[in-house]
């Protein structure tokens, strides 16, 4: 378990990042000196030292995310990270095994009644259901003198633990902190504590807190018409689905299905961790192979089967309901690392909207921003004066690839959706043409490039930035991406244009607020 | 300026750690204490030509530029008449253009540089920000001083804005979460400068001429603090700067006066309909401001009833316990020289509504009555002490953080004393602010959602919601023209 070897990869140093048109930029002062190094069992450690406020920014990364579900289990993946905050078999639990026989019984009478509840078609013996939910209150209520509340939550808190939280994603769950430099043994001793001796409490009230996150998104205008449009543009592959899953799943997915989805990922071999910020990594080293390399290695996982199939048809879908007027035209696109990605993340950043805060607030209406129009908004808001809003996006993930253009027409002016559909598919043919103006492309590139200078200045977004990339292609393709994007060519932008942008690759989505709203 | 940061820390960090044998507990864990000093606001703070006041921190990481100016004028300030005046200036300060550049051009050439260069209003404060890389340094400067000093807020952008601040409106009554805020606001401070909202009449009416009066009324060098953070000199930088601003002159300004006495609503329920399949619901009462003496008493009890999320006593009952909700908690906002509010918050499945409600009534009674634990006060405590350098992390916001303190005329010692103030709070404190500030007699219960299923409630707690106190059916104004119908 000591082979150390503490991968020294110095210097990557943006000197090459910043554009011909700027060669003047402060290149050569920027390094990304990330040390890497691997247990044995798998685990692999970035770390990223900078000297600064005594605090760590620590993020675990697990490749697994809403991907790896199936039908049936659907949203488990984010189910399963709430339940990694409830505690193990030595946090969260003064006798493990007194409290084991009460949870294992629960168990028991909840099967029986999910069997009476979901198996059967009218809904199951009421009587019989009410009478074990009864005995299963008692339980509950007994095993609560075992229980120590949200242990690891209060131990990162009162040592000064923030940024304290965890997230699942379609492709990845991670769990971060920041912590004072003099703690990340603490991390180190509870990340590997529930990574090995996981133990899912009060698994079923956890659910119905789920459930309620699922509500909190469904009452968000549009949500229920976003879900449908993403599940009919994703056909096959397990993008089709949110994270959140399908209520159907939630409410039936058992305490076993947990067990069999932790196994088989929340392994070392299938996890990164990072830290970015004030430590010393030769000291690091030694800590992360006591309390990680306890943990044993588990199965390869097998990468995702079903990759989206061509659609070779138009889709099409409407709604209305309480949340504005809008057009989205969808494109099936590349997924990440594809040598198409970066043409298309430069043609979105040319259509698309420049600098933040333009765009709709939800904040009422004290709120502006800077950043000039892409040439959608140029073209609709300002010349033709049809839309309040108009941009494009590329969402290049793990296995799918997304473009998008999207409108908001002006209702001042009557203005329909189905008017700002034919002035973007008249767009989409001149770009296909003629594509973008050096000067256009330029300014996205130079854009990217700041953006990503930026990017580098919150340790905790460096650390996530890092983590999430090694799972995929490696933490050096957050750079070498940007040369691929430095590297994108006008004709590149008119072929993906061409290659992408067809009816028979598209789905075209129009919502309309609700008369009277 | 590099010194800056005194960070005293003991350089052994983690070297006890290594070699040590496995611990089994995490309370077996020992660490090596850490001493960090905060940074002085003094050392930072700068005064340009024309008594411009700032505060500058080198920062030469990344080859980056920041810089801020925080005037004071908000939207507050504005008559009951020139609402919606504020976003209008958001949306077009930068967008307006200058005598001499026009706005487009700018945003065309900020973009081109990679940069951002945004304008937004507050409450009290209104604050241009730009940010470059700092090879664009000189370039960027001449940019935000024009903009700053010389907006002419051009009828094209104004005729932009308009139509989509309005559409907006139309998005005011679609969000079951910001509709809560602002009618639990409405109540609790009534008829005032904190809850006026434009109509789209309003909007309407702003013209060119109004803006350049509240520019010329508020934005010159004595009321408004900058703030700059990145790869620069400070010494280089302070000689641009003066002579960006020179010959920008001061004027007399007052502001306006702002009557404290607010409404004493009902006691009771007040209820919104919207067809959702939660409950969104707030209760309690106006609460106090920071520069009260209580404040950090009032953190640290506030923490443990409801603000210290899994180690709270309201997310243990409501959520850990009982599964009953997503988001709960409880809340002190703060304004400046205003009272903030106290809120106990929670959104749950219409059926558990008054299950919920009945909960978070019991915890808000019950640190009312009873001393909280040691344990209780040890997290609290140790969470404000030991987090305390994260307030530090980013230059930029450290800065501002500093521009702030300045701006509302809180004292300067306000970090360096902070541990001090919170280290001294004691468990018979903590009970004696909950019992100041904490006033179930006066609160109100403001819930939205789905009357019906709401007002059923379920087996834990059968409805009706009367039950609570006495229900008043609220009716949301329209926000095109903010008359109810």
């Amino acid at each position: 378990m000591k082979r150390t070897l503490g991968l020294l990869l110095a210097v990557l140093a943006l000197a090459a990042l910043v554009g011909a048109r700027q060669p003047q930029a402060a290149a050569g002062t920027i390094s990304l000196d990330v040390k890497e190094h691997v247990l044995s069992n798998g685990l692999k450690i970035l770390m990223l030292p900078r000297p600064g406020i005594p605090r760590v920014a620590c993020y675990i990364y697990y490749k697994v995310g809403s991907i790896n579900e199936r039908p049936g289990i659907t949203g488990i993946a984010h189910v399963h990270e709430h339940m990694m905050f409830k505690g193990t078999k030595t946090i969260g639990v003064t006798d493990f095994e007194k409290h084991a026989a009460i949870d294992r019984k629960i168990d028991e009478l909840m099967g029986q009644i999910y069997r009476e509840k979901y198996w059967k078609a009218d809904g199951g013996d009421q009587a019989k259901i009410a009478r074990l939910q009864k005995e299963v209150d008692a339980l509950v209520a007994s095993e609560k003198q075992y229980i120590v509340k949200d242990e690891l939550w209060n131990l990162y808190m009162k040592n000064g633990g923030t940024g304290l939280n965890a997230s699942t994603g379609n492709e990845t769950t991670n769990y971060y902190v920041t912590l004072p430099s003099n703690k990340l043994e603490l991390q180190m001793f509870l990340e590997s504590d529930r990574m090995m001796n996981a133990y899912f409490r009060e698994f079923y009230s956890e659910k119905d807190v789920v459930m309620e996150e699922r509500r909190l998104s469904e009452n968000q205008p549009g949500f229920f018409f976003r879900e449908q449009v993403n599940a009919a543009f994703y056909a096959a592959s397990p993008y089709h689905w949110e994270v959140l899953g399908w209520m159907d799943d939630l409410k039936k997915m058992t305490k076993a299905d947990l067990v069999e989805f932790h196994n088989q990922f929340y392994v070392p071999n299938n996890c990164v961790v990072t830290y970015v910020g004030d430590f010393d990594p030769q000291k690091l080293i030694p800590m992360a192979e006591k309390y990680f390399g306890r943990v044993p290695r588990g199965p390869d996982v097998e990468p995702v089967r079903t990759y989206e199939p061509p659609q070779y048809s138009e889709k099409r879908m409407s709604g209305e309901g309480p949340a504005q007027t809008s057009l989205q035209i969808m494109f099936h696109a590349p997924p990440d690392g594809h040598p198409d990605a970066e043409a298309l993340s430069v043609l979105a950043g040319v259509l698309g909207a420049g600098g933040g805060g333009r765009g709709f607030g939800q904040r009422g209406g004290r709120f502006g921003g800077g950043g000039s129009l892409g040439r959608l908004g140029k073209l609709l808001v300002e010349e033709k004066q049809i839309a309040v809003s108009a941009g494009a996006s590329s969402r290049a993930q793990w296995y799918v690839g997304a473009f998008s253009f999207s409108a908001s027409p002006r209702q001042d002016k009557n203005v329909q959706p189905e008017d700002l559909e034919k002035e973007i598919w008249a767009e989409i043919e001149r770009l296909k043409k003629d594509g973008a103006t050096a000067d256009e492309i330029q300014k996205t590139k130079n854009r990217s490039e700041a953006m990503f200078i930026r990017g580098l200045t919150s340790n905790a977004g460096l650390a996530g930035r890092i983590g999430r990339a090694e799972l995929t292609r490696g933490w050096r393709s957050i750079l070498t991406d940007l040369e691929a994007l430095r590297k994108v060519s006008n004709d590149d932008l008119k072929r993906v244009a061409a290659k992408y942008f067809v009816k028979d690759n598209s789905l075209t989505a129009i919502y309309r607020r609700k008369a009277g709203r | 300026m590099k010194k800056t940061l005194t960070i005293l820390f003991a350089l052994a960090l983690v070297l006890a750690a290594s070699g040590f044998a496995q611990v089994q507990k995490p309370s077996e864990l020992k660490f090596v204490p850490l001493r960090y000093d905060p940074p002085d606001p003094k050392a930072f703070r700068t005064e340009f030509a024309g008594g411009l006041r700032g505060f500058v921190q080198e920062d030469r990481g990344l080859p980056l530029f920041n810089i801020s100016a925080t005037v004071n004028f908000g939207g507050l300030y504005l008559p009951k008449d020139k609402q919606g005046l504020d976003a209008l200036m958001s949306s077009t300060f930068v967008r307006g253009g200058t005598k001499t550049r026009e706005g487009t051009a700018i945003e065309e050439r900020i973009d081109f540089l990679g940069g951002s260069l945004g304008f937004n209003v507050g409450d009290r404060t209104s604050t241009l920000s730009l940010s470059v890389l700092s090879k664009d340094i000189d370039e960027g400067l001449a940019i935000f001083f024009d903009v700053l000093m010389n907006p002419e807020f051009r009828d094209s952008a104004l005729a932009l804005a308009k139509p989509r601040l309005i559409q907006q409106l139309r998005s005011a009554n679609d969000q079951p979460n910001g509709v809560l805020s602002r009618e639990y606001e409405k109540l609790l401070y009534g008829d005032g400068p904190l809850t006026w909202r434009p109509t789209q009449k309003a909007y309407e009416a702003v013209t060119s001429a109004d803006l350049k009066a509240v520019h010329a009324q508020y934005f010159f060098p004595k009321n408004i603090i900058l703030v700059a953070t990145g790869d620069f000199s400070k010494a280089a930088l302070k000689a641009k700067i003066d002579k960006a601003v020179a010959g920008w002159k001061n004027k007399p300004v007052s502001f306006p006066a702002f009557a404290k006495n607010f409404p004493s609503p009902e006691p009771g329920v007040y209820f919104i309909q919207m067809p959702t399949n939660q409950g969104y619901i707030n209760i309690g009462h106006l609460g106090l401001e920071d520069t009260n003496p209580d404040y950090y008493a009032v953190q640290v009890m506030n923490f443990i009833l409801g603000g210290g999320s899994f180690t709270s006593r309201i997310t243990t009952k409501v959520r850990s316990d009982e599964g009953l909700s997503y988001s709960q908690g409880s809340r002190f906002s703060y304004r400046w020289g205003f009272p903030g509010t106290f809120s106990g918050f929670v959104q749950t499945k219409s059926e558990t509504v008054g299950f919920a409600i009945s909960l978070i009534l019991a915890e808000i009674n019950r640190i009312r009555q009873d001393l909280v634990s040691d344990a209780e006060m040890e997290t609290a405590i140790n969470y404000y002490l030991e987090s305390f350098p994260s307030s530090f992390e980013s230059p930029q916001a450290t800065m501002s953080t500093f521009a702030n303190l300045e701006m509302t005329g809180r004292p300067m010692d306000y970090y360096k004393t902070f541990r001090d103030k919170i280290s001294a709070v004691t468990k018979a404190k903590v009970l004696e602010v909950a019992k100041k500030y904490l006033q179930p007699e006066k609160m109100v219960l403001m819930i939205v959602g789905d009357w019906e299923p709401c007002n059923k409630g379920g087996d834990k707690w059968p409805g009706p919601l009367e039950k609570l106190g006495k229900v008043h059916r609220l009716t949301l104004a329209d926000p095109l023209t903010g008359l109810t119908k």
